[in-house]
Parts: structure tokens; sequence; C-alpha cells
């Protein structure tokens, strides 16, 4: 082979590897962290494709139900901060964690723990409303059955996400009172947590408001 | 790094993210108040979506860090979600407004 480039049978020398590895360190970031933005990019793209599809869905109606006759519009504006306080203390934990911190970030894990929850509560209560009121994946009392799929959909999908998020920092917040937690970990659930944020932003945008 | 330096880092960092939950809850607060207001359909659109897109870079820079990360990273997350995104909804849209025209409706 060419270019002192070597290559036998059952084992292939570093320089061809050297031309397929990437080169070195692209993003100069850790495999775990890589991976969890690979994740992130992933799940956002099956977001995407839902609020597309509701879009579409929304479009292709001529009377789509009004969301303030529908929804308790300051009620989901207080999850909304809700979810977005508890980014601010998940991004404090994430600081104190990167400052060695570990006692002060577990303080903030906690807080952003209950912020989870409450967000978790007060969507069932929503969704337990709506239910009462009639509303269910293929019809329900605004007349358009596709309101209530998409709604069972994607606020559903999201709160799977807010529940998951919200075990991955009860693990997190055991782990960080036996001291064996590190700020790589919390960096990685902090990511995680700020993605459930990003995406409640298009959700109560697309979903709540237009 | 001296523990000066660290606390002073510390108090920076929380500053930052502190900021950014303030401009958080006032875009929402301006998004809330838009909805109710009588702005034209198209003009309420934009502003909406100029909205989420300032809370979303928000929440990425800041509470995600993108800002200290590299370029190609941050240029792998915003073209892999935000143009794809954009593209999927670009490309599906106008086959439902054909629909909406073939049921009367548009």
């Amino acid at each position: 082979m060419s270019n002192g480039v070597t290559e036998t049978a059952g084992s292939v020398s570093m320089p061809v590897l050297g031309r397929w590895d990437g080169g070195s360190c692209p993003f100069d970031t850790g495999w775990r962290k890589l991976m969890m933005w690979v994740f992130i990019v992933g799940d956002g793209l099956i977001f995407a494709g839902f609020l597309a599809a509701f879009g579409f869905a929304r479009a292709m109606t001529a009377e789509w139900p009004d969301q303030s006759q529908v929804f308790h519009l300051s009620l989901i504006a207080f999850m909304t901060f809700v979810l977005i306080s508890s980014s601010a203390t998940m991004a404090s934990a994430v600081g104190c964690a990167r400052d060695g911190d570990l006692a002060g970030a577990s303080k903030w894990v906690f807080l952003t723990l209950l912020g989870g929850a409450l967000f978790l509560g007060i969507q069932a209560y929503e969704w337990t409303t709506l239910i009462g009121e009639g509303a269910r994946l293929n019809h329900n009392p605004w007349g358009v059955p596709l309101f209530g799929a998409y709604f069972f959909l994607i606020t559903g999908f999201h709160g799977f996400h807010v529940l998951t998020g919200v075990i991955v920092l009860a693990t997190l917040a055991w782990r960080m009172s036996r001291g064996v937690a590190t700020s790589g970990g919390v960096e990685l659930a902090g990511l995680y947590w700020h993605f459930i944020d990003l995406v409640w932003v298009f959700v109560f945008t697309c979903f709540y408001l237009l | 790094m001296t523990s000066g330096t660290l606390d002073k880092d510390t108090a920076h960092g929380n500053r930052v993210y502190w900021t950014t939950w303030g401009i958080l809850l006032l875009l929402t607060l301006v998004m809330v108040v838009l909805d109710a207001s009588p702005l034209p359909r198209v003009a309420l659109v934009l502003c909406m979506l100029a909205a989420m897109l300032m809370k979303v870079s928000f929440i990425g820079l800041n509470f995600m860090h993108l800002r200290a990360e590299r370029l190609s990273l941050v240029l792998v997350v915003v073209i892999g979600l935000l143009v794809t995104g954009s593209f999927l909804y670009m490309l599906i849209l106008p086959d439902a407004y054909r629909i909406l025209e073939m049921n009367g409706g548009g």
C-alpha cells in the first residue's frame, strides 16, 4: 500500500485508522457529554416531528379550538415559571459542582427536584381537569378530535421526560448524599434538565399560545 | 486557581444564570401579555416566534453552556435541531393548506 500505510490480514495499522477516526477530538469534549448531546439532538428531532405534525393538523383544520377557552393560561404560565426556575437552580448546581462544592450543588439539585415534582403535579391536575371535561385521545368537547390527540401526545411525551428527569435527579441526589457523585454526572443531569426546559419553550409557544 | 478567583468565578457564573432566569421570565410575561393583545395574527405569530427563539438561545448558550463549547459542537446541535426542524415544517406545511383548500376551508 502507498503512503507508508500498512495493512495486514486481521489487523490494521495506525496510519489507516488515522485517516478514518475523524481527527483528534473534533468536539473537544468527553464521550459521555458528547453522547448526551447526540441524545439531545435525536430526542429533539422527535419533538420537532411531533410539533411539525401538530402544525400540519392545525393548518389543515379550518376551525381550531380557542386555547384560551380550553386551558387556564395563568396555570400554564405558572408551570412555565416553575420549569424556568428549576432550570436556573440546576444551572447553579452545575456551577457549584464544577467548582468542587458538591454540598452546595446538592442543595440546588434538591430544589430542582422539587421544581420538577411541582411541575408534574400541576400537569396531573391539568390532565385530570381536561379529562373530567370530556377530553379523550379520539374526541373532545371542543369539536376537533385531533386537538385532544395532540394535546395528550405532546404534553404526555414531555411529561414523561420530566418524570424521567425527576428520577435522574433523585438518583443523583442519593449518589451525592453517599459522596459518590461526580461533577461530570451533575453536568450531564443538568444538560438533560435544560433540554426539558428548552422543549417546553416550544410546546408552550406552539401549543398553548399560537 | 486561588480561592479568591474561584469565589469570583462562582459569583460570576451564578449571576449569569440568574440574569438568564430573569430574562426568560420577562420574555414569558411578554408572550402571555401579547397573546391577550389585539395584534394582527401575522404580527402576533412573528413576535411569538422571535420571543421563543430568544428564550431557546438563552437556555442553550447560558444554561447548557454552548457558549463555552467548541464551534463544531455548536454547529452540529444548532443545524441538527433548528435547521432540520424548520425544513421539516416548511416541507409539509404547504400540503396542509392544499388539503384545507380541497375541503373548502381556505
